[in-house]
């Protein structure tokens, strides 16, 4: 097995100091016997007489040879036939071949096919023949080299850099064409590796080279191997790739016991006006989209795709004019006690609105994973509570009084070091009560980095805040964990009602949650009650605090205050 | 008696030969000797009265090459012509140059 044939072999010292290696062709005997002559004390050569005695010798030695010389006219067959194998044949095609010929036309067949020069009858003068042939030689084998830096070790197949211009030149050629760009990546290569150890890895991977050159061959286009367990593709369209990644799966997993399965993102029908690179980071990130799927194995980049990202970075990029323009606006959701015979007002919970100036109300579903992501959401937050907490002190200066308000505080918050003193500040620059402005920090936070945020939390506790844990059941904490958490009240997830409240849903989870915040004596709270009877279920229960739809959506500050009069 | 003067004298264009063959006259007269028995004396007027023109072409380019490698010019000219003639599958009587061509091989074995 020989996967580095068209890199050509790179001899050793010793194999250098001996003499390179020539095979001529040609069955007459004078034109023999003058070759040999002029060759033989240069070169160590090989003699065929016939067209099948030459093709045998190609094969044997074709690593070994440096030149062919090759006459036209044989007994068994035309010598045009025998370049065309040679040149057609990736094992045989560098091997640079010289035309012995007396005729016109054969000699611009043989360059079209492939051949390096000719030389014709009479013969010129040794000097020039030799000449020729060490010309021939040196071209090929510095383009050898050349093929050497352009190619990676592994695989045989183009690096990264190389396949990038010559997938430019392959445009350059296919002008007309529908072009595919693919990315190809094997799922959970790093399992795969210290499951079983890098010399299976790498077979892993020479394997799906393989594959890939086989199905490019076969198909037209030039595969690279990207980094990794990354490869790359350029090709001509096709509508469907399942045929295709089944293929090459099987020739990656060949002989092999462990499973392997690869994704494919395809970039169909490139734009030829974008960069190379850009084609396939499309590519990628259609990719990126089936890297933990089990049962998709081939994914398209499409439009849609393709808006998400241009918006994803739109909202990015006007991020900043939209914090200095307050394009943000805290809404307030209203929790209503509901123990008593008719519900009181108890709080409002703090959501963050974006009216951007073009695209609109955008949902907090889209802009809050985005901008947790990308580190701007300590911004936004902090907004938000400088926001929720001058408004706590407009309602108490202007009607009164207040009720506490909640405001998130995400995991990403509490790794800021200037938090308690940031929350601090707050409440003593609005002149406001500890216990106005309540925390709410999500379940899964305590979970990851528990005794970070323990060691956090009680400090702000330990100020006056009250820290309502969100999303109550959406976690993973254990038993023994809740029963130590410093916590003020438990935040049932909108989703565990709903599931509750469902067709196969079960009510008894919410009763053992309400067991749970009765035995750690905090008040519990609902979140996401759309209806009467869900209500009512709950308040049954001994639910003590609800907030949804039931009683009202966010709003404004301005219309928060007519549920502050009501009370 | 086969030696460098005689083939001069036969019409050979020995110093060109010479110079092709390395200087060397005894590998020269060895060439010469082999070159007039070359199968394809006898391949080209086969394949002329079979009427195949490709391998009769075959033949006759061959038989130029090793002609003219050795500068054996009063064969090589009647070899040329026929040659030409059958590239381009001239339908003519190709026995006058057969003959000349037979003619002068066989004055060149007279020299052996």
């Amino acid at each position: 097995m020989n996967n580095r044939t068209h890199a050509g072999r790179m001899p050793d010292l010793q194999e250098r100091n001996r003499m390179r290696r020539i095979l001529i062709i040609e069955d007459e005997f004078v034109n023999r016997e003058l070759l040999k002559a002029y060759l033989e004390d240069k070169y160590e050569l090989l003699i065929a007489e016939t067209g099948a005695e030459a093709l045998e010798a190609v094969r044997k030695h074709f690593d070994t040879l440096s030149l062919v010389m090759l006459d036209l006219i044989l007994p068994d067959m035309h010598g045009l036939d025998i370049l065309r194998e040679i040149k057609q044949d990736p094992d045989l095609s560098r091997i640079p071949v010289i035309v012995l010929t007396g005729d016109t036309e054969s000699e611009v067949e043989s360059l079209n096919i492939g051949a390096s020069d000719f030389i014709s009858k009479p013969y010129p003068r040794v000097e020039v023949i030799l000449a020729r042939i060490r010309r021939s030689i040196e071209l090929s084998e510095n383009r050898d080299l050349i093929r050497g830096t352009e190619l990676d070790q592994l695989t045989g197949l183009y690096n990264r850099e190389y396949f990038y211009r010559y997938a430019e030149q392959y445009d350059l050629y296919h002008r007309e064409e529908d072009t595919d760009a693919l990315v190809v990546d094997i799922n959970h290569f790093r399992l795969i590796n210290e499951r079983y150890g890098k010399a299976y890895a790498d077979v892993v991977l020479q394997q799906l080279g393989a594959g890939l050159l086989a199905a490019v061959k076969e198909n037209g286009g030039i595969v690279c191997r990207r980094e990794a367990d990354t490869f790359q593709v350029y090709c001509p369209h096709r509508e469907d790739y399942d045929a295709f990644a089944e293929e090459i799966t099987a020739a990656a997993s060949e002989g092999l016991k462990g499973r392997i399965r690869t994704r494919i993102g395809v970039y169909s029908r490139v734009d030829k006006s974008i960069d190379m690179e850009r084609r396939f980071d499309r590519a990628k990130s259609a990719a990126d989209t089936i890297r933990n799927s089990f049962s998709v194995s081939v994914a398209v980049y499409d439009n849609a795709l393709h808006e998400k990202e241009v918006y994803a970075e739109r909202l990015l990029d006007d991020f900043q004019e939209a914090l200095t323009q307050k394009q943000f606006t805290v809404f307030f959701q209203p929790k209503y006690d509901i123990r008593p015979e008719a519900p009181v007002l108890s709080g409002a919970e703090a959501l963050v609105r974006w009216k951007h100036p073009e695209l609109g109300m955008i949902s907090p579903g889209v802009f809050i994973p985005l901008f947790e992501n990308n580190g701007l959401i300590r911004d936004l937050d902090n907004y938000v509570w400088r926001e929720a907490a001058a408004q706590i002190r407009r309602w108490k200066d202007t009607l009164g009084h207040a009720v506490p308000v909640s405001v998130n505080v995400s995991r990403i918050d509490m790794l800021d070091p200037e938090l308690t003193e940031t929350l601090r500040n707050l409440v003593e620059e609005n002149r406001l009560e500890y216990g106005d402005l309540h925390l709410e920090i999500t379940e899964s936070a305590y979970t990851q980095d528990a005794e970070h945020i323990i060691q956090i939390v009680s400090g702000l506790r330990e100020l006056g805040f009250k820290i309502e844990m969100d999303d109550f059941g959406s976690g993973y904490s254990s038993l023994n964990m809740i029963s130590t958490l410093p916590i003020d009240a438990l935040k049932l997830d909108m989703l565990f009602i709903r599931t509750a409240f469902s067709e196969n849903g079960n009510i008894r989870m919410l009763e053992i949650s309400l067991d749970i915040s009765r035995c750690l004596s905090v008040p519990m709270i609902a979140e996401g009650v759309e209806t009467e009877e869900q209500m009512l279920t709950l308040k049954r229960m001994g639910c003590d605090i609800v907030q949804g739809y039931y009683f009202s959506k966010p709003v404004p500050a301005e219309e928060f205050e007519r549920f502050l009069f009501q009370n | 008696m086969l030696s460098v003067e005689t083939l001069r004298d036969w019409g050979a264009d020995v110093d060109e030969a010479l110079v092709r063959c390395l200087n060397n006259e005894s590998f020269y007269l060895m060439l010469v000797q082999k070159a007039v028995k070359d199968p394809n004396f006898d391949r080209l007027p086969e394949a002329i009265a079979a009427g195949d023109p490709g391998k009769a072409f075959e033949a006759a380019h061959a038989l130029k090459g090793v002609m003219a490698n050795l500068a054996l010019t009063p064969i090589c000219k009647p070899v040329q012509e026929i040659t030409e003639l059958l590239r381009s599958r001239t339908d003519t009587d190709y026995a006058p140059l057969l003959s000349e061509i037979s003619a002068q091989r066989d004055s060149l074995t007279q020299l052996f």
